[in-house]
C-alpha cells in the first residue's frame, strides 16, 4: 500500500526514483562511496556480501542507488539488478594496475548487456589519494572507454575517504539525466 | 578479505553444522556418510527384496563400494600430488629468490667498484692538462693584446699633445677678440645710457607739458561746469515762462468764455426786449381797442342821454299834453258839470273825457312801452357797457396784469440786465484783473525774459567770453599743445630720429653684435667644439691616462701575475714534474688497478660464468618445476582421465543400472512382485548417483577455484620475479600469465554456469585443464560456498525486508540464486505487483508446478 502511494505521489510529482547501480571490483570503494553520498561521511565497511540499497536525494532528483558487492564469486549475480537501470556508477581503484585487466572486462561484459542499453555510465576513477593512483586519463584509456560507441560516459577523478570529486560527478550525472528526460 | 569474511562468517556462523575449517574430513564424512546411509538403506531394502535381487544388488552395491574406495584413493592420491606441487613450488620459490639475491648483490658491488676508479683517475688527469693548456694559452692572448694596446695608446698621447697646443692657440686669440668684443660693447653701452638719460629729460618736459594741459582742460571743466548751471537756470526760467503762457492761455480761454457768455444774455436780453416790445405792441393795442371802446362808450352814452333827452322831451311833452288833457278833462269835467244838464253834453263832454283818458292811456302803453324799450335798450346798453366796463377791467387788469409782469419781466429783467451787467462788470472787472495779472505776467515773464535774456545775454556773453577765453585759452593751450606736440613730434622725431639712429646704431650694434655674437657663437661654438674635442680628448686622454694607468695597472699586474704565473708556472711545473711522477706512480697504481681490474674482471667472468651456471641451474630447476608442473599436470590428466574414465564406468554402470532397471522393468512387466521393489531400488540407486555427480561436481569447482588460486601464486611469484627477470623467464612468465589471465577469463565465464544448474552433470568434455589443479587450500571450497550462501543469505533478506519497489527489483536475484524457473519468477513478480497496486485480482498460484514441485522435493 505504501508502495502504491509513494508511486501514485511520485507519479503526481512527476519526480520518479532514478535507479543507479554502483558497480566495480572488490575492494574498488563503491559502499564508501554510496555512503559518502547519502550521509556524507566516511563509514568503515566490510566487504560487502550481497548489496547494499539506499535512497539518496540529490538536488530534487532521488535515487535508488545500488551498491552491488564485487567479489569474483558474486558478480555474475550483477546482470540480476540490470533491469530498469537509469545509470552505471562504475567505480575503479586507480592505484590498483594489476587488475584494470580484469576491471575493463567486466565492463564491457556488463556494457553489452541489453538491459543497460540506454543506461548512462558514469567511471570514478577512485583512490585518487594514493600516490601511485593513475590519472583519468590513463584509467580511461585502460578501460577501453574512447573506444565506447552510443553510450553517454563521463569519468572523474574522486576519492571516496577524502569526499573530492564526488559532487562534480553528481552534478554531471544529475544534469545528464535530467537532460535524458 | 576472504581472511575477514571468513573471521566474521566464522562469528556469525558459530551455529552452523560445517565449520569449513576441516574441508578434508567434512568431504570425507560426507562421502563416508552417504555411503553408509545408501548402505543402511540398501541393507533395509535387500531385507524386505528378493534374494535374486538383493543378490544382484549387493554386487552392484559392492561394485560401487570398491569404486568410491578407488575413488577415495583417487582423492587421497590427488590431494598428496597436491601437497608435494606445493612444496616443490614452495622450494623452488626460495632457491630461486636466493640465487637471485645472491647474484645480483655480486653483480653490483663489483661493478660500482669498477667505475669509480677508472671514471676518477680519468677525470682527474684530464681535467688538470685542459686547466693547464687554457690558462697558458690565455695569458699568451692576454699578452699580444696588451702590447698592442700599449702601441696605440703611445700614438694616442702623441697626438693628444699637438692638440692641445693647437687648442691653447685658439683659447689666445679668442680671449683677444672677446676683449675687442667686450670693449665695443661697453662704448655702445654707455652711448645708450647717454641717450636714455636724454629720452628720460623728454619724458619729463611732456610729463609737465601733460600736467598743464591737464590743468587747463580743469578750467575748461569748470567752465562747462558754469555753463551747464546756466543752462539749467536758463531751463528753469523757461519753465516759469511756459507755466506763465500757459496761465495767460487759461484766462484768455476764461475771457472768451465770459464773452461767450456774455453774448449769450445779451441774445437773451435782446429776446427778452423784444418780448418786452411785443408786450407793449399788445398793451398799446389793447389801449387802442380800450380807447375805441371808450368812444363806443362815450358814444353809447352820448345816445344814451339823447335817448334820455328824448325820452324826457316825449315825457314832458306827455306830462303837458297830460298836463293839457287834464286841464282839458277838468275843462271838460267843469264843463261836464256846467253842460250836466247839460248830461248830453257832460256825457258827451265823459265821452270825450273817457276817449280823451283812452287816449291818454294808450299814450301811457305807448309811452311804457317806449319806456319799457328803452330801458331795455338802456339796460341791454348798461349790459354792454357793464360788459365793456368789465372788459375794460379785464382788459384793464390784464394790462394792469401786464403791466406788473412786464414790470416783473422788466424788473427780472433789469435784474437779470444788472446781475449780468454785474457780472459782466465782474467779468469785466476779472478780465481786467487777469489782464492785468496778464500784463503783470507778461510784463514780469517779459521782464523775466527781459533779465533772462540779459543773463542770458550775459552769461552768453560771459560763456563767449569764457568759451572765448576758453577757446584762447584752448587755442592757446592747443597751440601750446601743438606746439608742445609740435615740440613733441619734433622731439619725437628727433627722438625717432634719435632712436632710429640709435636703433641704427643698435641695430649696426645688434648686427655688429649679433656679427660679434654669431662670432662668439662661432668661437664659443668652435670654443665649445674644442672644448669638447678637449673634454673628449681629455676625457680621452684621461680615459687614456686611466687606460694607459689601468694598462699599466694591469701591465703591472699582468706582470705581477706574469712573475706569479711565471711563479705559478715553475711550481705549476713543478707540480707538473710532481704530477708526472704522481702520474707516474697513479699509472702504475693503474697498471696494478688494470692488473686488479683484469683480475677482477676475470672474477667476474668466473662470477657470470657461475652466475649462468646459476642461471642454468636455476633455469634447469625452473625446468624441472615446470617439468613436474607438466608431469603433475599430466598426471592431474591422467587423473582426470581416469576420472573420466570412472565417469564413463559410472555412466556405464548407469547404463547397466538402467539396463538393469529395464531388466527389472520386465521383471517387473514379468512378475508384477518385483516392480516396486526394484523400482525403489532404482531410485536409491539414482540418488547415489546424483551424490556422487554432485561431489564430482563440486571438486571440479575446487579444482577450478584452485586453479584461480594457482594463477594467483603464479602472478605473485611474476611480480616478486619482476624485479631481478631474465628476459627468457620473464618471456616465459609473460605466456604464463597471459595463459593464467586465459584460465581465469575461462574459469570466470563458466562460473554462472554451475551456479545456474548445478543440479545437472558437469559435461564431461569441459575443463580437463581445469581439473589438473589439485586441491591445496580447501578453504577456498567453502569460502566460495560460503560466499554464495552468505550472498543468498543476505538477498532473501532485504527481499524480505525492503520495500516493495526495491524488492521488486529483487526478485531477479533471487529467483537466480534459488533456481527458480520463469514460471515461478512471474508468478513472484505477478504476487508483488498485485501487493504493490490497489486494484486487480490476486494471481492464482500455478498449483501444478507446484505439486510438480513438492512431489520432486518429496521423493528426495
Amino acid at each position: 500500500m505504501g508502495g502504491f502511494f509513494s508511486s501514485l505521489f511520485s507519479g503526481l510529482f512527476g519526480t520518479r526514483e532514478m535507479r543507479i547501480l554502483i558497480l566495480g571490483l572488490d575492494g574498488a570503494g563503491k559502499t564508501t562511496i554510496l555512503y559518502r553520498l547519502q550521509v556524507g561521511e566516511v563509514v568503515t565497511t566490510i566487504p560487502t556480501i550481497g548489496f547494499n540499497v539506499e535512497t539518496v536525494t540529490y538536488k530534487n532528483l532521488k535515487f535508488q542507488v545500488w551498491d552491488l558487492g564485487g567479489q569474483t564469486s558474486i558478480r555474475p549475480y550483477w546482470r540480476c539488478y540490470y533491469s530498469n537501470t537509469d545509470a552505471v556508477i562504475y567505480v575503479v581503484d586507480s592505484s590498483d594496475r594489476d587488475r584494470m585487466g580484469i576491471s575493463k572486462s567486466e565492463l564491457v561484459a556488463m556494457l553489452e548487456e541489453e538491459e543497460l542499453k540506454k543506461a548512462i555510465l558514469v567511471v570514478f576513477a577512485n583512490k585518487q589519494d594514493m600516490e601511485q593512483a593513475m590519472t583519468p586519463t590513463e584509467v580511461a584509456n585502460s578501460l577501453g572507454l574512447p573506444a565506447l560507441k552510443d553510450r553517454k560516459w563521463q569519468i572523474f577523478k574522486t576519492s571516496a575517504t577524502k569526499g573530492t570529486g564526488l559532487d562534480e560527478a553528481m552534478e554531471w550525472l544529475v544534469d545528464s539525466l535530467k537532460s535524458r528526460q | 578479505m576472504f581472511a575477514k569474511l571468513k573471521k566474521k562468517l566464522a562469528e556469525e556462523g558459530a551455529a552452523a553444522p560445517r565449520s569449513g575449517r576441516i574441508p578434508r574430513s567434512m568431504s570425507k564424512e560426507s562421502i563416508t556418510s552417504v555411503g553408509a546411509d545408501s548402505g543402511d538403506d540398501f541393507a533395509s531394502d535387500g531385507s524386505s527384496s528378493r534374494d535374486d535381487a538383493s543378490s544382484q544388488i549387493q554386487r552392484r552395491n559392492d561394485q560401487i563400494r570398491k569404486l568410491e574406495a578407488k575413488l577415495s584413493d583417487y582423492a587421497e592420491q590427488l590431494r598428496l600430488m597436491q601437497k608435494t606441487k606445493e612444496k616443490l613450488e614452495i622450494a623452488l620459490e626460495k632457491y630461486q629468490d636466493s640465487s637471485m639475491r645472491k647474484l645480483q648483490d655480486q653483480n653490483e658491488v663489483f661493478q660500482s667498484n669498477r667505475a669509480k676508479m677508472a671514471e676518477g683517475m680519468a677525470l682527474a688527469l684530464e681535467k688538470k692538462d685542459q686547466e693547464w693548456m687554457e690558462k697558458l694559452a690565455s695569458l699568451e692572448q692576454e699578452k699580444l693584446s696588451l702590447t698592442a694596446r700599449l702601441d696605440e695608446m703611445t700614438e694616442q698621447s702623441l697626438t693628444l699633445f699637438q692638440k692641445r697646443d693647437d687648442l691653447d692657440e685658439l683659447e689666445g686669440f679668442q680671449q683677444q677678440e672677446l676683449a675687442k668684443v667686450k670693449h665695443m660693447l661697453l662704448k655702445r653701452e654707455e652711448q645708450l645710457s647717454h641717450r636714455e638719460k636724454e629720452l628720460r629729460l623728454r619724458g619729463e618736459e611732456l610729463n609737465t607739458a601733460r600736467l598743464t594741459l591737464s590743468q587747463t582742460q580743469d578750467k575748461l571743466y569748470e567752465l562747462g561746469e558754469e555753463h551747464e548751471e546756466m543752462c539749467r537756470s536758463n531751463s528753469q526760467l523757461q519753465t516759469q515762462r511756459d507755466e506763465l503762457l500757459s496761465e495767460r492761455a487759461e484766462a484768455e480761454r476764461r475771457v472768451v468764455d465770459l464773452e461767450r457768455r456774455e453774448q449769450e444774455l445779451q441774445q437773451l436780453i435782446q429776446q427778452v426786449s423784444q418780448d418786452f416790445q411785443k408786450a407793449q405792441s399788445n398793451a398799446n393795442a389793447h389801449e387802442k381797442a380800450m380807447e375805441h371802446l371808450q368812444s363806443e362808450h362815450n358814444k353809447l352814452k352820448l345816445q344814451h342821454e339823447q335817448h334820455k333827452n328824448k325820452v324826457a322831451v316825449t315825457e314832458e311833452e306827455r306830462e303837458r299834453l297830460l298836463a293839457d288833457l287834464q286841464e282839458k278833462a277838468a275843462s271838460l269835467e267843469r264843463r261836464l258839470e256846467a253842460n250836466y244838464s247839460q248830461d248830453e253834453h257832460l256825457q258827451d263832454l265823459l265821452k270825450e273825457k273817457s276817449a280823451l283818458e283812452q287816449r291818454l292811456e294808450e299814450a301811457r302803453g305807448q309811452l311804457l312801452e317806449t319806456r319799457t324799450n328803452h330801458t331795455t335798450a338802456v339796460s341791454s346798453l348798461e349790459a354792454q357797457i357793464s360788459r365793456q366796463k368789465a372788459s375794460i377791467t379785464d382788459l384793464q387788469t390784464l394790462v394792469k396784469h401786464k403791466d406788473d409782469s412786464s414790470r416783473a419781466y422788466k424788473e427780472r429783467t433789469d435784474e437779470q440786465i444788472s446781475e449780468l451787467e454785474q457780472r459782466l462788470a465782474d467779468c469785466a472787472e476779472k478780465m481786467k484783473s487777469l489782464q492785468q495779472q496778464l500784463e503783470d505776467s507778461e510784463t514780469h515773464t517779459e521782464k523775466l525774459q527781459v533779465e533772462w535774456s540779459e543773463e542770458r545775454e550775459r552769461l552768453q556773453q560771459q560763456v563767449s567770453t569764457q568759451r572765448q577765453r576758453g577757446l584762447e585759452k584752448t587755442a592757446r593751450l592747443e597751440e601750446e599743445l601743438l606746439a608742445l606736440q609740435r615740440e613733441r613730434e619734433t622731439e619725437v622725431n628727433k627722438h625717432q630720429d634719435n632712436l632710429r639712429l640709435l636703433e641704427e646704431e643698435k641695430a649696426s650694434l645688434l648686427k655688429s653684435k649679433a656679427e660679434i655674437d654669431s662670432t662668439v657663437e662661432r668661437l664659443t661654438a668652435e670654443l665649445d667644439q674644442c672644448r669638447a674635442d678637449l673634454s673628449s680628448r681629455q676625457t680621452v686622454s684621461v680615459e687614456i691616462a686611466k687606460a694607459l694607468e689601468e694598462t699599466r695597472k694591469q701591465r703591472e699586474e699582468l706582470q705581477q701575475q706574469v712573475s706569479k704565473m711565471t711563479e705559478s708556472l715553475e711550481k705549476a711545473e713543478q707540480e707538473v714534474c710532481r704530477l708526472s711522477q704522481d702520474l707516474g706512480a697513479k699509472e702504475e697504481e693503474l697498471n696494478a688497478l688494470k692488473e686488479e681490474l683484469k683480475a677482477a674482471r676475470s672474477s667476474l667472468s668466473s662470477l657470470q660464468a657461475e652466475c649462468e651456471s646459476r642461471r642454468s641451474e636455476a633455469e634447469e630447476r625452473e625446468r624441472e618445476h615446470t617439468s613436474q608442473l607438466t608431469s603433475l599436470q599430466q598426471e592431474v590428466l591422467t587423473q582426470t582421465q581416469q576420472l573420466s574414465s570412472y565417469q564413463s564406468q559410472v555412466s556405464d554402470l548407469e547404463g547397466e543400472v538402467l539396463r538393469l532397471t529395464a531388466q527389472s522393468h520386465a521383471d517387473e512387466c514379468d512378475g508384477e512382485l518385483n516392480g516396486t521393489v526394484t523400482a525403489s531400488d532404482l531410485d536409491q540407486l539414482q540418488m547415489v548417483n546424483k551424490d556422487l555427480e554432485q561431489q564430482l561436481a563440486e571438486k571440479n569447482k575446487t579444482i577450478k577455484q584452485l586453479q584461480q588460486r594457482l594463477a594467483e601464486l603464479k602472478r605473485t611469484l611474476q611480480k616478486e620475479l619482476k624485479l631481478k627477470p631474465d628476459p627468457d623467464s620473464e618471456m616465459r612468465e609473460r605466456l604464463q600469465e597471459r595463459s593464467a589471465d586465459k584460465m581465469l577469463s575461462e574459469t570466470q565465464m563458466p562460473t554462472t554456469a554451475p551456479t545456474l544448474a548445478p543440479g545437472l552433470p558437469q559435461t564431461p568434455g569441459l575443463p580437463p585443464i581445469t581439473s589438473n589443479t589439485t586441491v591445496t587450500n580447501s578453504s577456498d571450497l567453502t569460502d566460495t560456498r560460503e560466499i554464495n550462501f552468505e550472498y543468498l543469505k543476505h538477498v532473501v533478506l532485504k527481499f524480505m525486508s525492503s520495500r516493495e519497489a526495491e524488492a521488486f527489483q529483487l526478485i531477479r536475484a533471487v529467483s537466480v540464486l534459488l533456481h527458480f524457473t520463469k514460471d515461478e519468477e512471474d508468478m513472484l513478480k505477478q504476487t508483488l505487483e498485485y501487493k504493490m497496486s490497489w486494484f486487480g485480482s490476486k494471481p492464482t498460484p500455478k498449483g501444478i508446478i507446484r505439486r510438480s514441485i513438492s512431489g520432486t522435493s518429496s521423493l528426495s
